[in-house]
């Protein structure tokens, strides 16, 4: 019998001082960012929201036609872990719907307060970085909402125009960083893959008695393997799986010491980021001249 | 002349408001494009299953139903009730009146006698569930109050004033042919009636667009036809940062060293 959740009763502010650590200044020069939040931070930010309402139906649309019912209100994990009414999706949209209404639309520029629209000011912006970053864009949400209106298109706009202005998390950032120097978010170098997987096959070798490659960078492979970077370091399991599975199947395969990673966290930052780190998997599979891509993750 | 405003010119220029205001709505929602798919699954594949999954959506509320049932036989008897109630009042803008609308005369009485419950149940929940009054904002209550005042009044209209039938029609179909016929009404009849120009006059600016507006969420009305290529029509291409260790000609260099050393 499934057991449904108690919603809990909400604890203003239960969760606002959980913020993730800012950005490093380094990281954020090697995703095409900005440093640090410059002087003009606040005009940067409302120039980038223009451009995300009007490059995003979504966006602006699921801000204008949400009625507020809450279904959505006792379904974030995020609200049922900590009660913190701003971890409501709804209340999640507020943060950048009373900007929206504040600075975008005519009835919030008369109505102001009255109707929730609010100036984009230091406290407003310490709630986005507090909160969009309580989110997981996981869409529970749009599964429960009539119109289904999904946060995690609320939430990528949000971050892109917070990114816009140099504002990201150092945990995000330095992981695109990484992808972007060694090929994966854990950080592991081509020579270091390479050995980890000559590793794996002598392990295979001595354990089993098995002789099945891991082959790395081979040109006309048929399968280009995408696979988690963490598979060839700590699920070492899952990567002898791949190779067991592929050997088994007659299929020749190969991972590239240029895009050995499944994981895209351009997803949790911004559109330019998700595209390129994305980009790298086409780059490795046109390089490699494989007929197709596994990818895992 | 106040009562020619009201009643003649009022009528339009609220009608107008509504009209204009809402195909303004739908050219801003639609001159944004969607640049990525983001349906919702399970989503059906064909363009059919799309007007299904709307036409559901419209009439049923299914994602309601699945996360909050009482909200949702709230909010269904609501529209339900509306349908009938706004279907009723027909009778008095068609001459003469159709079978159709004769026939569902009784079931649009009674759905206005009762469409004041699920109003009244829909803003105490606003005022009950802690929740629900955290989010809750002025245009949540001027919409539920405005529907509210214009069924109550339109219930003691019917229940108390009985308005001289033959009047009403009049008036309304001096409107639908551009001549101002007015008559002396009963006050009730004036409230109720300009409330709904204040429905009108509000409907395309709050929340109430919710109506027409779901039909272009890109969660509901997107295809699973993931095997075909979507195409985002501001994408731009990947440029590529000097600070960066790893890029395509260092990755081509790498291999083509790997394969010289292949040869040797």
């Amino acid at each position: 019998m499934r057991m449904p959740v108690a919603a809990p009763e909400i604890r203003i502010g239960a969760s606002q001082d959980q913020r993730c650590h800012p950005a490093k200044g380094k990281d954020m020069l090697k995703i095409d960012l900005p440093k640090e939040r410059p002087s003009d931070w606040r005009e940067a930010m409302l120039k980038k929201m223009a451009e995300v309402l009007d490059k995003n139906r979504s966006v602006r649309l699921f801000l204008d036609i949400c009625v507020k019912c809450g279904a959505c209100t006792d379904k974030c994990q995020f609200f049922l872990g900590t009660g913190d009414p701003k971890n409501m999706p709804v209340a999640r949209a507020d943060l950048l719907r009373k900007v929206y209404k504040r600075h975008f639309t005519r009835g919030g520029k008369i109505l102001g307060r009255a109707n929730e629209a609010e100036e984009l000011d230091e406290r407003v912006l310490q709630d986005w970085y507090t909160y969009f970053y309580q989110c997981s864009e996981c869409r529970r949400c749009s599964v429960f909402c009539p119109y289904g209106i999904d946060t995690a298109e609320i939430t990528m706009a949000a971050r892109e125009i917070m990114a816009a202005a140099g504002i990201a998390t150092k945990y995000v950032t330095e992981v695109v960083a990484k992808v972007y120097d060694a090929g994966n978010n854990l950080g592991i170098w081509p020579a270091a893959w390479k050995d980890n997987c000559a590793f794996l096959e002598e392990d295979l070798k001595d354990t089993e008695g098995l002789d099945i490659k891991f082959p790395v960078d081979a040109c006309g492979a048929e399968v280009l393997l995408v696979p988690p970077s963490a598979d060839n370091f700590v699920n070492t399991n899952t990567m002898i799986g791949y190779a067991k599975m592929f050997h088994a199947a007659g299929i020749s395969w190969t991972t590239s010491t240029y895009c050995n990673e499944g994981g895209n966290f351009g997803l949790f930052l911004n559109y330019a980021n998700l595209k390129k780190v994305n980009n790298r998997i086409l780059e490795a599979a046109r390089q490699l001249k494989v007929k197709k891509i596994y990818w895992g993750e | 002349m106040i009562t020619k405003f009201l009643f003649f010119y009022l009528p339009y220029l609220s009608l107008g408001i509504f009209c204009l205001g809402i195909l303004y709505r739908f050219w801003r929602w639609a001159k944004s494009p969607v640049p990525l798919r983001v349906v919702v699954p399970p989503a059906p594949r064909s363009r059919l299953g799309i007007v299904r999954r709307l036409v559901g959506d419209a009439l049923l509320f299914p994602n309601l139903f699945r996360g909050d049932k009482l909200l949702w036989a709230g909010g269904f008897l609501l529209h339900a009730f509306l349908w009938l109630v706004i279907l009723r009042h027909l009778r008095y803008f068609l001459y003469p009146v159709p079978g159709w609308v004769a026939a569902i005369q009784t079931p649009g009485l009674y759905a206005g006698y009762l469409i004041p419950l699920p109003l009244a149940f829909l803003l105490a929940r606003r005022l009950v569930i802690d929740r629900v009054l955290y989010i809750s904002i002025l245009g949540d209550y001027f919409a539920l109050v405005l529907l509210l005042a214009i069924t109550v009044s339109g219930v003691l209209l019917k229940v108390f004033s009985r308005t001289y039938i033959v009047d009403v029609k009049a008036l309304v179909l001096g409107l639908v042919h551009f001549q101002p016929l007015l008559a002396d009404a009963h006050w009730l009849f004036s409230l109720h009636f300009l409330l709904v120009m204040a429905l009108l006059i509000y409907f395309p600016f709050g929340k109430l667009m919710h109506s027409g507006g779901f039909i272009l969420s890109p969660t509901r009305n997107q295809r699973a036809n993931f095997a075909q290529r979507f195409v985002n029509p501001w994408d731009f291409p990947v440029s590529y940062n000097p600070l960066n260790l790893s890029s395509p000609e260092k990755y081509a260099q790498t291999l083509m060293a790997s394969r010289q050393g292949e040869v040797e």
